[in-house]
């Protein structure tokens, strides 16, 4: 392990450190000249956007391909300004990225110029006021998976957070005061409680900077005590809890959602609210391994509840865009399901999950709109039919419905698949395992159910009525790229998997391999990472309860077809 | 993985994204690349088979250490992508799979650039078999739990879409969706006996998993055999998750001989039979109740159908209940062996179903039909071999695979026998009855009154597998590198005792079940005569049971209302108290706060505001250390 930053001060930046200096710089120095008024016509607006968003997905994709063989814990294209004026306090802009963050920083770039394509072609009121505030948003996305120093990776997600208030206020749909008013409080709660477990954890750590490496060094060599591990990360899960809509913090979701503009849209669910997630598998798990494992009872059951409670809620919906939203919050808790196992097969495939539902989520509301165009609503019990007036169309909707699902091919599939392996790897955990794959049938209904009401069967009187005044046409090119960029970036994923979870693998083994062997061993028995031959007994006798209730809960579903 | 496993499964793949990518818009070359492309596979199959027979022996020794490419690896989790048609263990399994897939699906895809030449969605319609047959090859030859359960849910897939072909209608809609999550309620089984599995033998190779298996038999649970099973009864369409398949009739005729009559729905059985080992004799009988079961349930549903394609709907629950018993009784190589022969005859009687469809402008209602024989003879008497053929007609094909099972079942397990027996003698009824129905006496309307034999690009297909199913019963016409798979458990059974009677047993069964139903549907007019003659009978068989009531109901009055009463729960609860309620509190906060400076959104900027002070000062330790 590196120790960055003891002094180092390197102003030598090599191409790929600029790169990646350059997916946030860029974004901010295109939203200043947009907010400043520097750029005057919509058409050059729309040029410069092109820009803010084009840097960050070719640095992410670049950064990507050239990331090569994770050492583990080690950050590649480290910049470091020490002088930031906070140096006293130990805080440094020190960014990089490792085995977890690189996939993530990538997917970021993706989903950012998917959204930023379609909210130039969005035709929104106010362009560029609309582009400058996404492109900030781009800007703290990026940042915050690049940052290596935690203040700067809570900051950023400030810089992201702000302006999503701001365009569902300006730009969103019904309710759009309240549901801003709503979430901009309680988004602020959870990020200020956030923020006090990051504080905590480093007066606690005795931490002389905020940086990573630095607090992975000091925590692997002296443990914090139980009590405090606990309380930290009690705060800190009460914060991403909020933050990534945890059950039962989860409601503020689906209303943003609904009432904020698509981009938005994408942008939140599918990047913005990995936040959380990728701050406790990165920084909270690794770092309070007793803390976690003290959690994790609990936190199964809030992740169930997600899983169970909301998928159910999610079946009730008829408005295309809130299924939408609440599915993505359903989706949450697999990735929860994921850290509660507190182990490195959990951890890692929750990046996996990540990554993947990043695009799909960002792709289902990117069709959803296209849908909505095209039917004038977004009340599913007001279309139908629409299959076979716009073929292609119905072919991207159900790639993203079939990547929601889960079906394999997509990258979602071998994300839910290990945290379900890793649910089962612990005979602990098991009736957890029995519960979650409940929830691929949910999905499945609810999935199948937004195409059918939408493509196929007979068109509806409304839609019918609609259609009239506003012929449909199937997706124009415009249309096509940022949806066709997704799925093939799912189907990448999906096909070869190893894309990613090499490298996720090699990061995440290390490191949860790390505070395995620097803890001493008092794990609860649900986060012992060693059980193997003794637990074998015991897994069976677990196994056959299991099965019964296979048995019991297969039965009554069997005739689900709405 | 080698090279031609490689090459047989990237073939339907190119050629469905080839169709996908290009030829969107022209089904007449998108139906002839996917057909070439089922016509390169029959070809690299038959290879595979026939010249791995041969290098089997010099390279078994090694064979089983070959492994692919790891697919995935995160931490104890490995994903190795196995594809062996080497292993001498599930060679045999795998290889007569392999022939009924391809040679019967190449049949299938000829038949259909007949069958669907004026369909406007041609060119989904083809891609969409070629999508198939990538998955179902992948099930074919996968040797890895994980990779199976892959395809298992790609062949869920490509049955979705291509039962939703005539999407338009209500029915196609309803009953692909249907067909989905009823499969994905048996996967949710097999998925936790999968997960079981990895974590409990350590592997989901299934040759290592056989092998783990052999050093000591004792391992098995049937807690794991029955989650496992579950992906079987869903895929096979077994109790209780039987209700997809004849919904799944909404979809084209070929796709149904294909998909849910010849193979996919023969997966299951199959996976059965790759993962035989891990059963114990209580999962066994199980299998073999259900199985039988069905096969009398299904004979009794298809006994008052009108639909000709829902008749053979649930005729194949029945058959593949047959299969599900013989596997329970141990003898899997028969099962397999009817699983081959009933893909011929099943296959030739969808066909020819689908080949009076298409003749008759789409009138499914055998009411309606009538003297068919003189206007389709080829259709006639090759469905009429299919007929003879399913109903155990000594030394047609289902002779020899449906009275091995009799035979094995009475000697085995005498209750599953007579359950078999009584299903075996409905079979023959319900099947004649369809012949006397739709072929014999005078048509009963326009459509086919005027109907005229299909074109010889669909009879071919109903000539070679009409063949096949009446000949296909001989042992010695199999090649030695097929029958290998179905040779040890019907030797099994040809050394039993009890073979005499069960020549007269079976010949009475299809006798009295053809005369029965010839004298009572000889003469039959518009309506089913059964609905007069046993009323009570005749309502019995058509509420099925009532399952698929029971599930509607479950759907519109359980689980809809509980998913909106948690809604409002929600609404009320969560949303209502805690979110607006911690929401309000710090609301105050933020008034108490507007009140000094900002406005309404501007609020946040005041509580980031105190969080960067409340940052600084803690980090400068103002708050000292708690």
């Amino acid at each position: 392990m590196r120790l960055a930053g003891s002094g180092i001060f390197d102003m030598n930046l090599g191409f790929e450190e600029l790169l990646l200096l350059a997916s946030i710089v860029v974004p901010t120095v295109v939203s200043i000249c947009l907010f400043t008024g520097v750029v005057t016509s919509d058409e050059a607006a729309k040029k410069l956007a092109y820009v803010g968003f084009g840097v960050p997905f070719v640095s992410g994709v670049l950064l990507f391909l050239w990331f090569e063989g994770a050492v583990g814990a080690d950050y590649k294209y480290e910049v470091l300004f020490d002088r930031t004026g906070l140096q006293e306090l130990g805080i440094t802009f020190h960014l990089g990225l490792n085995g977890v963050s690189s996939p993530l920083f990538a997917m970021a770039g993706f989903v950012g110029l998917a959204a930023g394509l379609a909210a130039i072609h969005s035709g929104a009121e106010r362009i560029r006021l609309y582009l400058a505030l996404l492109t900030l948003m781009q800007a703290g996305l990026m940042g915050f998976f690049a940052s290596v120093d935690l203040f700067f990776y809570f900051l950023f997600h400030e810089f992201a957070l702000v302006p999503t208030f701001i365009m569902i206020g300006l730009w969103g749909g019904r309710d759009r005061r309240s549901v801003a008013l709503e979430i901009t409080i309680y988004l602020t709660l959870g990020a200020l409680i956030v923020l006090g477990g990051l504080v905590a954890l480093n007066v606690m750590g005795d931490a002389e900077k905020f940086d990573f490496p630095t607090l992975v060094h000091l925590l692997s060599t002296t443990a914090l005590g139980e009590s405090a591990q606990f309380k930290i990360f009690g705060l800190l899960l009460l914060g991403f809890g909020i933050l990534v809509a945890l059950f039962p913090f989860h409601t503020w979701a689906p209303r943003a959602y609904s009432a904020a503009p698509t981009s938005v849209s994408m942008l939140h669910a599918g990047v913005l609210k990995k936040f959380g997630l990728y701050g406790l598998v990165q920084v909270a798990v690794p770092l309070l391994p007793s803390g976690a494992a003290q959690w994790s009872d609990f936190l199964i059951w809030l992740a169930l509840g997600n899983v169970l409670f909301v998928g159910l809620v999610t079946m009730a919906q008829n408005n295309l865009k809130s299924m939408v939203g609440y599915g993505s919050v359903m989706h949450m808790g697999y990735c929860f399901l994921g850290v509660a196992t507190c182990s490195a097969l959990g951890a890692g495939s929750v990046v996996m999950l990540m990554t993947a539902h990043g695009l799909s989520v960002a792709l289902m509301f990117l069709v959803g709109t296209f849908v909505y165009r095209r039917c004038g609503t977004f009340e599913m019990d007001e279309m139908g039919g629409l299959g076979t007036k716009t073929p292609v169309l119905a072919c991207f909707f159900l790639a993203a419905a079939f990547a929601t699902i889960g079906l394999p091919g997509f990258g979602n599939f071998w994300g839910e698949f290990g945290i379900f392996m890793s649910l089962g790897e612990n005979p602990g955990t098991r009736f957890a395992l029995v519960l979650a794959v409940i929830g691929i049938i949910i999905s499945a209904i609810f999935g199948l159910r937004a195409v059918a009401k939408v493509f196929f069967g007979e068109q509806t009187e409304e839609f019918a009525e609609f259609e009239k005044e506003n012929p449909v046409k199937d997706l124009n090119l415009v249309e096509m790229l940022p949806a066709g960029l997704l799925v093939a970036a799912l189907l990448l994923l999906g096909l070869w998997p190893r894309t990613i979870s090499d490298r996720v693998n090699a990061e995440i083994g290390n490191r949860y391999q790390a505070f395995e062997s620097s803890v001493p061993g008092s794990l609860p028995a649900c986060c012992a990472l060693t059980a193997e031959e003794p637990e074998v007994k015991e897994g069976i006798e677990t196994n056959g309860a299991a099965v019964e209730a296979t048995e019991e809960s297969s039965k009554p579903k069997a005739g689900d077809h709405d | 993985m080698d090279i031609t496993t490689g090459t047989l499964l990237l073939i339907p793949l190119a050629s469905a994204a080839t169709i996908l990518l290009f030829f969107r818009q022209n089904g007449k070359i998108a139906s002839y690349v996917s057909v070439a492309a089922a016509g390169a596979i029959l070809l690299l199959s038959l290879q595979i088979i026939f010249s791995e027979s041969a290098s089997a022996d010099s390279e078994s020794g090694d064979a089983i250490v070959d492994s692919g490419v790891t697919w995935l690896e995160i931490a104890d989790f490995k994903i190795v992508a196995d594809f062996q048609i080497d292993d001498p263990e599930a060679n045999n399994e795998s290889k007569a799979l392999l022939f009924v897939v391809s040679f019967v699906g190449f049949l299938i895809h000829v038949f259909s650039l007949g069958y669907m030449a004026d369909d406007a969605g041609k060119a989904r319609y083809f891609g969409g078999l070629s999508i198939f047959m990538f998955s179902m090859l992948g099930i074919t030859l996968a040797d890895n739990l994980i990779i199976i359960f892959v395809f298992w849910e790609l062949v869920g897939f490509s049955s979705y879409m291509l039962i939703a072909h005539y999407f338009h209608t209500k029915e196609a809609s309803d009953a692909s969706k249907k067909a989905f999550i009823v499969n994905r309620v048996g996967d949710f089984g097999f998925l936790i006996g999968i997960v079981l599995t990895y974590w409990i033998f350590g592997t989901v190779n299934l040759s290592e998993l056989s092998q783990l298996m052999a050093a000591d038999p004792a391992r098995a649970t049937t807690g794991i055999a029955l989650a496992l099973a579950c992906g079987f009864i869903g895929k096979s369409a077994q109790f209780p998750l039987q209700v997809w398949l004849p919904d799944a009739m909404a979809g084209p005729t070929p796709v149904s001989a294909l998909i849910h009559a010849a193979t996919m729905v023969a997966a299951g059985i199959y996976l059965l039979a790759r993962i035989d080992f891990l059963f114990t004799p209580e999962a066994l009988s199980f299998i073999a109740l259900l199985g039988a079961a069905m096969g009398l349930y299904a004979g009794f549903c298809a006994l008052v159908q009108r639909d000709i394609k829902k008749i053979l709907a649930y005729s194949t629950l029945s058959q593949l209940g047959y299969m599900a018993a013989a596997f329970g009784l141990g003898l899997e190589g028969v099962a397999l062996f009817h699983l081959a022969t009933h893909a011929f005859f099943k296959g030739l009687m969808f066909l020819g179903a689908g080949s009076v469809i298409h003749s008759c402008h789409h009138e499914q209602d055998i009411f309606k039909m009538g003297g068919l024989r003189s206007r389709m003879p080829v259709t006639a008497n090759t469905f009429l071999i299919g007929v003879l053929a399913i109903s155990g007609v000594n030394f047609f094909s289902g002779y020899f695979s449906k009275d091995a099972i009799l035979l094995g079942a009475y000697n085995l397990n005498l209750p599953v026998f007579v359950v078999l027996y009584l299903g075996a003698i409905l079979t023959a009824f319900y099947m004649f009855r369809l012949y006397w129905i739709a072929f014999c006496g005078e048509p009963r309307s326009k459509h086919v009154a005027e109907a005229n034999e299909s074109p010889s690009v669909m009879t071919w297909p109903l000539i070679i597998l009409a063949v096949l199913s009446a000949i296909g019963g001989f042992e010695a016409l199999w090649p030695e590198a097929l029958f290998a798979a179905f040779h040890t458990d019907l030797h099994v059974v040809h050394g039993m005792p009890g073979h005499l009677w069960m020549v007269v047993l079976g010949t009475f069964a299809w006798v009295a079940g053809a005369l029965g139903s010839r004298r009572l549907y000889g003469q039959a007019g518009n309506e089913d005569p059964l609905m007069e003659k046993a009323p009570a009978l005749f309502q019995l068989c058509s509420s099925k049971l009532f399952f698929d009531e029971i599930y509607n109901f479950y759907v519109t009055s359980i689980q809809q209302r509980v998913a909106r009463i948690l809604e409002v729960l929600e609404l009320l609860f969560i949303s209502g108290l805690m979110v607006r309620g911690s929401a309000g509190a710090a609301g105050l906060f933020a008034l108490f706060g507007k009140s000094f400076y900002l406005g309404r959104i501007h609020g946040y900027a005041f509580w980031f505001l105190i969080g960067v002070v409340g940052f600084l000062a803690y980090a400068a330790g103002w708050f000292g250390h708690f």
